[in-house]
């Protein structure tokens, strides 16, 4: 017998065998009588007509008529603008402040707390405004140097780590494969591929194309040497030093013959080429040629 | 194309599913109450919503609003239901034959009583209003097969408790 055969026979989709083999079973009486009884069954009375009156009495008669707003386009587009309006406000609330230097530029920011931020040429930091009672977060590009007002934590973030500190004086320089971290009063935290080191006044941290460069001497002063125009560099890769060059006088250096991982230890005025150019050259034992904005950096002969 | 909220089709929805909703729900919940209510409500709602609602798709959306309405909201009450008198040679009848009648018009009541309420409600919906299985399975959102399985349980257990096994 097949499965539910019993609602099969009451709706007759019995097969003709099935339905013989069923009427020979003990209980086929039984359940004739109970599809014969039941279909006398009937349900409480139901006034399909009264109940009708009493359905439109609960409508009323007229069909509802459905107005459309014609205001409806035009509240969607005012919803949306106020959305946008809104958004962009916050949003640009907490884009905030940009303050960007060119070439041979530097410039001066005071933030909300009165911490202080010099720039260094061809720098950028981007900051919030607004939200700067509740964190003091600085995106750095490029170099600046920070004297940071006593409160809650101060970070200083960029593309190569970042930088925490609650109160104190330090640079951050993140240039192409160049980071470096000096700290000159208090103690700064600098993190570097998840790695932490604190830093206290007078320690510098320093990475170069990746590499963490130990060793290094003490910076001298109590602030950056950039910031009295002058741009000092101890063991530094030639090509960085020509990159600061290029930064600080709007110049375009181009080197032939020149070994520009020898390691440079020494300074330059950023007030004038001329003089800049000879404290770079003379030490590496180089020679240079000035066309315009162009500087050209050459093996000299005598150095053979 | 004819419209739900053109009176004449309105009416005529109404009388030929109000009777089929008021059961429907009188099943379940054994309250004759209850079921006049829903009818109020699932048409109403239907009237509320003539401009989406397709004539086809009336039949089904009074179904589902007056089965929404008590979900788990009310218990089942006991139903009472009527035999209608189709004997038309009933003085020829042996009084001994009568008493066995009525007693298992009695049995029948409890055994539909005690069924589970969607085995009552597919058993009856066939037997009184006369709905296929499909149908059904249409008014109850479930498969075809699922009614036939309430329906076999359904036979079986009001036999079983008429028979007294």
């Amino acid at each position: 017998m097949q499965e539910n055969y019993l609602a099969k026979w009451l709706s007759g989709e019995l097969s003709e065998e099935e339905l013989a083999a069923f009427k020979l079973s003990a209980e086929y009486k039984s359940f004739e009588r109970l599809k014969e009884v039941s279909s006398t069954l009937e349900a409480p009375e139901f006034d399909v007509d009264q109940a009708l009156v009493r359905a439109k009495e609960n409508f009323g008669t007229a069909p509802k008529v459905i107005t459309l707003n014609p205001f409806k386009p035009f509240l969607r587009i005012a919803a949306v603008l106020a959305i946008l309006l809104v958004g962009s406000y916050f949003y640009l609330g907490t884009l905030g402040q940009t303050v960007t230097t060119d070439y041979a530029e530097s410039t001066n920011v005071i933030l909300p707390d009165n911490s202080e931020i010099i720039l260094n040429a061809e720098s950028q930091i981007t900051y919030s405004k607004k939200n700067w009672d509740k964190e003091r977060n600085i995106n750095l590009e490029g170099e600046a140097f920070f004297k940071v007002a006593k409160g809650k934590k101060f970070t200083v973030a960029t593309e190569d780590g970042t930088v925490t500190v609650l109160g104190t004086q330090f640079n951050v320089e993140n240039r192409q494969g160049f980071f470096e971290v000096t700290c000159f009063e208090g103690l700064v935290s600098v993190t570097h591929n998840n790695t932490e080191t604190k830093l206290p006044a007078g320690n510098s941290f320093l990475v170069i194309n990746g590499e963490i460069i130990s060793d290094l001497e003490k910076p001298i002063g109590d602030t950056p040497s950039w910031m009295q125009n002058e741009s000092s560099f101890n063991r530094i890769p030639l090509q960085f030093v020509f990159a600061e060059l290029e930064r600080q006088f709007n110049i375009i250096v181009t080197t032939e013959n020149v070994d520009t991982d020898l390691l440079f230890t020494g300074s330059f005025n950023n007030t004038n080429l001329e003089m800049a150019l000879k404290s770079i050259s003379t030490p590496s034992q180089i020679k240079f040629k000035v066309e315009d904005d162009n500087v050209l950096f050459y093996a000299g002969n005598t150095s053979k | 194309m004819s419209n739900v909220c053109e009176d004449q089709v309105f009416s005529s929805i109404f009388k030929a599913h109000s009777k089929t909703v008021f059961n429907y729900i009188y099943y379940k919940f054994g309250n004759e109450e209850k079921a006049n209510d829903a009818v109020q409500e699932a048409f109403v709602k239907l009237w509320e919503n003539c401009a989406k609602v397709t004539p086809d798709k009336a039949k089904s959306f009074v179904y589902t609003v007056a089965n929404n309405l008590y979900l788990n909201v009310i218990k089942a009450e006991k139903v009472r239901l009527k035999y209608a008198d189709n004997s038309n040679d009933r003085s020829n009848e042996s009084p001994e034959f009568l008493m066995e009648e009525q007693e298992y018009k009695q049995k029948l009541d409890d055994a539909l009583n005690a069924l589970p309420e969607n085995q009552r409600t597919t058993f009856l919906l066939n037997r009184i209003d006369g709905k296929k299985y499909a149908e059904i399975a249409e008014m109850e959102g479930v498969s075809v097969k699922a009614i036939e399985k309430r329906m076999h349980l359904a036979l079986k257990s009001l036999r079983d408790k008429i028979d007294g096994l």
